[in-house]
């Protein structure tokens, strides 16, 4: 399969189960290498990456999951405060940052709640505050909605569409089909490791 | 900030996993006293060869019946042989009172031997205590000589008793260090297994893997220097406890064991419990954290 994303996309991948959506995300976290093919991110030859060189490219790329990846002794804003401690950012950079983006995901008032006194949607919102701190080129959602109600789904949807307004890039593996359709955007179809389909402004079909 | 993390990451590692850490700590001092024991008498053996090499003598006791006109030919061979540094006679009564002197302490045999019996001898000094071999060679056949011996050779039965004890140490140590390092790498699967969320969302987010590391390495290196502390503090005790008090007669026969070379211990034990923890505990994570 051959495929260009352009900066600012926001593509969704769907497609039968095993049809190899999440290998995509994992390709592109270089979680794992591909055995021939190549991919690249910006300017960024990722098959071709250092091991050392990992954590560096992961920094500029952020991350959400259907299970939300949150760290159950930390609150909202310490969780998001991590991914900045963790690569070297300054106390007060996180002071100032993790506040904002908190907002931005309409979390404000809730910094202190830790994850099991938050709803499944407003744990999502966290997981996306914390892929979103750093103003990643790239966001990679697997499945973001899989265990949100469908009203909470269109909520993070909505997020996700004013991120991708900012000018990030966002690549969404989904089952969804309501979003997908509500969307309108680019679509790629996947079976079996093989592109079906790819639509410029595609419904779930 | 990040040190501060870390930190805390290394001592709740721990806590969470006290018995393994209590464990580890434990295999680790006993592994480190034992090497340190050996290191102990693997320098006391040069000591002990440094203190007697000037003072060693070779004895040649005379016969019994011998007469004064022997015993001074005797003499003048000696002092002519070359290899004497220095001859000095001593009498049946001399050596009778030093025969005294040895055992003072058990009256009875003091008592139960005369002054007779015990011969007259010359003390050699050597010029060099490798030819004695020689000199006993040439004079231990000749009239009016009962034997000679060598006291380096009394001293070799020293040495090997020594030798053979510094083997045992060092292969206890082996084979406790092994079971240390094993328990390092346990508790470090344990540790990584029991932090696996956190490490997942450190690389997701691309925390450097030496900052994903450290706090399971440090954990390691925290165990190994309190191990040889333990083991440090272990061995002064001994020196107090057994080689000064309870035993101090039996260790009498050497010089002691200067606290200056157990003090030199403590950085070397730290030093090597240190970086073998940390190699250990870094190659565990070589298999268990994949980047």
């Amino acid at each position: 399969m051959n495929v260009f994303i352009d900066k600012g996309e926001f593509v969704f991948f769907i497609g039968p189960t095993g049809a190899g959506k999440s290998t995509i995300i994992k390709l592109l976290l270089r979680e794992e290498v591909p055995d021939k093919g190549k991919i690249s991110v910006g300017d960024i030859d990722v098959t071709r990456l250092r091991r050392w060189k990992t954590p560096a490219y992961r920094r500029s790329i952020g991350c959400v999951f259907q299970d939300f990846r949150l760290l159950p002794n930390r609150t909202a804003a310490e969780n998001v405060a991590f991914a900045l401690e963790v690569i070297g950012k300054p106390k007060s950079v996180a002071r100032r940052v993790v506040p904002e983006v908190l907002e931005l995901v309409g979390l404000g008032g809730k910094e202190h709640r830790y994850p099991h006194e938050l709803s499944g949607g407003e744990q999502q919102r966290v997981a996306v505050a914390r892929a979103f701190v750093n103003r990643p080129l790239l966001l990679l959602a697997d499945e973001p909605t899989g265990n949100l109600d469908p009203d909470t789904s269109i909520e993070i949807m909505r997020l996700l569409d004013r991120i991708s307004r900012t000018g990030t890039t966002i690549l969404m593996v989904t089952h969804d089909s309501n979003i997908v359709n509500q969307m309108r955007r680019r679509v790629i179809e996947i079976e079996n490791g093989q592109i079906v389909r790819d639509q410029a402004r595609g419904v779930y079909g | 900030m990040r040190a501060k993390y870390v930190m805390s990451e290394v001592f709740l590692g721990l806590w969470r996993n006290i018995s393994m850490t209590v464990a580890m700590i434990i295999t680790m001092a006993v592994s480190l006293t034992m090497l340190g024991a050996g290191l102990l008498l693997y320098n006391q053996v040069d000591v002990i060869e440094e203190y007697y090499q000037t003072n060693l003598e070779v004895v040649v006791y005379l016969d019994r019946d011998i007469t004064p006109e022997m015993t001074d030919q005797i003499k003048a061979e000696l002092e002519d042989s070359g290899y004497a540094a220095q001859v000095q006679y001593e009498s049946k009564e001399e050596a009778f009172e030093r025969f005294k002197d040895t055992f003072e302490e058990s009256e009875d045999l003091v008592n139960a031997v005369e002054a007779e019996v015990l011969p007259a001898a010359f003390r050699i000094k050597m010029n060099d205590i490798n030819d004695a071999d020689k000199l006993i060679a040439d004079f231990s056949e000749r009239e009016g000589v009962y034997q000679v011996t060598n006291q380096r050779d009394i001293l070799q039965q020293v040495f090997d008793i020594l030798g053979g004890a510094q083997r045992l140490t060092l292969i206890v140590a082996l084979v406790q260090g092994i079971a240390a390092l094993m328990l390092v790498a346990n508790t470090i699967q344990v540790a990584a297994y029991s932090r696996r969320r956190e490490v997942a969302i450190m690389k997701l987010v691309g925390a450097p893997n030496w900052f994903v590391q450290a706090p399971f390495v440090l954990e390691a290196v925290f165990a190994g220097v309190i191990g040889a502390i333990f083991a440090f503090a272990t061995l002064i005790a001994a020196k107090f406890l057994v080689i000064d008090g309870e035993f101090a007669d039996l260790f009498s026969l050497m010089p002691p064991i200067q606290m200056q070379s157990i003090l030199l211990l403590l950085p070397i034990l730290t030093g090597i419990s240190a970086v073998i923890s940390a190699i250990t505990a870094w190659i565990t994570l070589r298999f268990n954290i994949k980047v």
